[in-house]
């Protein structure tokens, strides 16, 4: 469908100068999501660790590479890095439960950093990029189910500083979940926060029936920080939900759970 | 003019969950009743039939089983969500009079059900150029005793013909050729990966020449009872901004290499 002279100017405001997300400032520092653990009795998060700049090399990737986890609770605050060494051409199924313990909450967020951009990568202007592929166990299921990242969210400085990749908008925008909500189950959704401000985002259930907003949850997300919100979804019960905020994405990470049942996917 | 795809897999049902209202408030205002069609290749061309209408603000699952009287069992049956009427029969993928956006696309939900559980993502096809080419690697199985694992190569493109290739399956850590499958175009192709000799730690690396699409990885208890279901990335995808297509073109250039070496 081809959209008109007016269209395009509406939308001129809410793109021009509003990235969905920002190039790193320092050429060749690594690139991450900003991934979502989840650590309690019911749940185990794991993260699958590839030896992405040796799948680069020619004639066959070598040894030496390593990469960094960096952790944050849900308010941000990083309170592990730990060096993992690549095993080039496999796959390392990290736990994160042995990395972020009992101390920091049951959700928070990581970052998994490589320590070297192959040059061939550089050369084109591009950063590598860690939007791999994590999954969730709940409450010790047989299988885990997986979701993959999707956001240039967070860098690294040249000086080893975190660099948040997130862009806001000037206005308030409306992220809708193109999700129907069914019942019975629990749905969980979980945002984080790439920007570098703290961001107000209001969660809106609305029913698909009537149309009727059921009920609205304002949270404030710091930066590099996760939220939860739960909806309990009755049988018959059909809904949506709308996210509004400054964030020019606020693509929430959905867990559904249905008789200890999970899935999991990213709006 | 994004198409959305009933998933078809061993043992679970395929469902497409289509939604008439933007994913924002700001790429796109209209929100007009659109037509809900089902799209699928023959002999004859693109055959496209009308499914009903969607209402403003409204979502509509469909599943396999309703489309079974229409659509031949085995081509895949492609949703959509149009202003104007598509074709009833086309010699190329029809363009849709639909809207689109980006931030993010427009999607649905395409899911997997048993009698007890389901997984779904949120996703989209367009159709692909016919000389493009797979490269993918895939951390997704899972080991039991009572999970089996699928990857399923999610294939349009613009021309009905029917063509075939195949996908080689390697273990990425010596280039070992693990299994070779046929596979087609306009299809969903279901490849078995249980048997063919992974371990735990083992990375599988994906290579088609013949054609591309999107991997997606179905693992499942066999009493069904817990799935999951998700797509691994293009290689692109391993880096952002700058040329991008070219760190994938050198991407692709080198694991070819490598698999020539090892024949």
């Amino acid at each position: 469908m081809q959209v008109s002279h007016l269209e395009r100017i509406r939308r001129a405001l809410w793109t021009l100068g509003q990235p969905l997300t920002r190039v790193p400032a320092t050429p060749g520092m690594p690139v991450s999501d900003l991934f979502v653990w989840r650590h309690s009795n019911e749940w185990q998060t794991s993260f699958e660790l590839i030896d992405i700049p040796g799948l680069f090399a020619e004639g066959g990737a070598g040894g030496g590479r390593c990469a960094t986890i960096y952790c944050f609770d849900r308010s941000g605050r990083c309170f592990l890095q730990k060096r993992f060494e690549l095993l080039p051409n496999r796959r390392h199924t990290v736990e994160m439960a042995g990395l972020v313990g009992r101390d920091h909450g049951e959700v928070g967020t990581f970052a998994v950093f490589h320590s070297e951009t192959p040059a061939a990568v550089t050369a084109v202007g591009s950063y590598l990029a860690e939007r791999g592929y994590v999954s969730y166990r709940y409450r010790n299921a047989p299988l885990r189910a997986y979701v993959h990242g999707n956001l240039d969210a967070i860098s690294l400085g040249s000086d080893a500083q975190i660099e948040l990749l997130g862009a806001r908008g000037l206005f308030p925008r409306e992220y809708r979940l193109q999700h129907e909500m069914k019942g019975v189950a629990l749905y969980e959704l979980g945002l984080v926060n790439p920007t570098s401000a703290e961001q107000r985002c209001a969660f809106q259930l609305v029913s698909t029936q009537t149309g009727k907003i059921l009920e609205i949850q304002n949270v404030d997300l710091e930066p590099r920080g996760a939220v939860l919100i739960p909806y309990q979804i009755d049988e018959s019960e059909s809904a949506r939900v709308i996210i509004k905020s400054k964030l020019v994405m606020a693509r929430p990470l959905v867990f559904r759970i249905q008789d200890n049942k999970l899935g999991v996917f990213h709006g | 003019m994004s198409y959305y795809p009933i998933l078809k897999a061993p043992g679970v049902q395929g469902w497409t969950t289509l939604c008439n209202f933007a994913p924002n408030n700001w790429e796109t205002t209209r929100c007009p009743t659109q037509l809900m069609n089902v799209t699928w290749p023959s002999a004859d061309g693109w055959m496209t039939k009308n499914l009903g209408v969607l209402a403003p603000n409204a979502m509509r699952t469909i599943t396999s089983n309703e489309v079974a009287d229409v659509v031949p069992a085995e081509a895949v049956a492609l949703l959509s969500l149009t202003i104007s009427a598509p074709p009833s029969q086309s010699e190329t993928l029809p363009e849709l009079d639909t809207f689109r956006t980006m931030v993010p696309a427009w999607r649905a939900t395409l899911g997997l059900s048993s009698e007890v559980a389901q997984a779904s993502y949120q996703g989209e096809i367009d159709p692909f150029p016919p000389q493009g080419t797979l490269l993918t690697f895939g951390p997704f199985m899972q080991f039991g005793a009572s999970i089996e694992n699928f990857l399923i190569l999610l294939n349009i493109e613009g021309s009905p013909k029917r063509r075939q290739s195949e996908v080689e399956v390697y273990n990425a850590d010596g280039m070992t050729l693990m299994g070779r499958f046929e596979v087609r175009n306009n299809a969903a192709n279901v490849i078995p990966l249980d048997g063919l000799g992974f371990g735990v730690g083992d990375l599988p690396a994906f290579i088609c020449r013949g054609l591309t699409g999107i991997p997606l990885y179905f693992s499942r208890t066999t009493d069904g009872a817990h799935m999951s279901l998700e797509h691994t990335h293009p290689p692109g995808s391993l880096v952002v901004h700058g040329r991008r297509w070219e760190a994938q073109k050198m991407l692709k250039n080198v694991w070819f290499k490598r698999v020539a070496s090892c024949r």
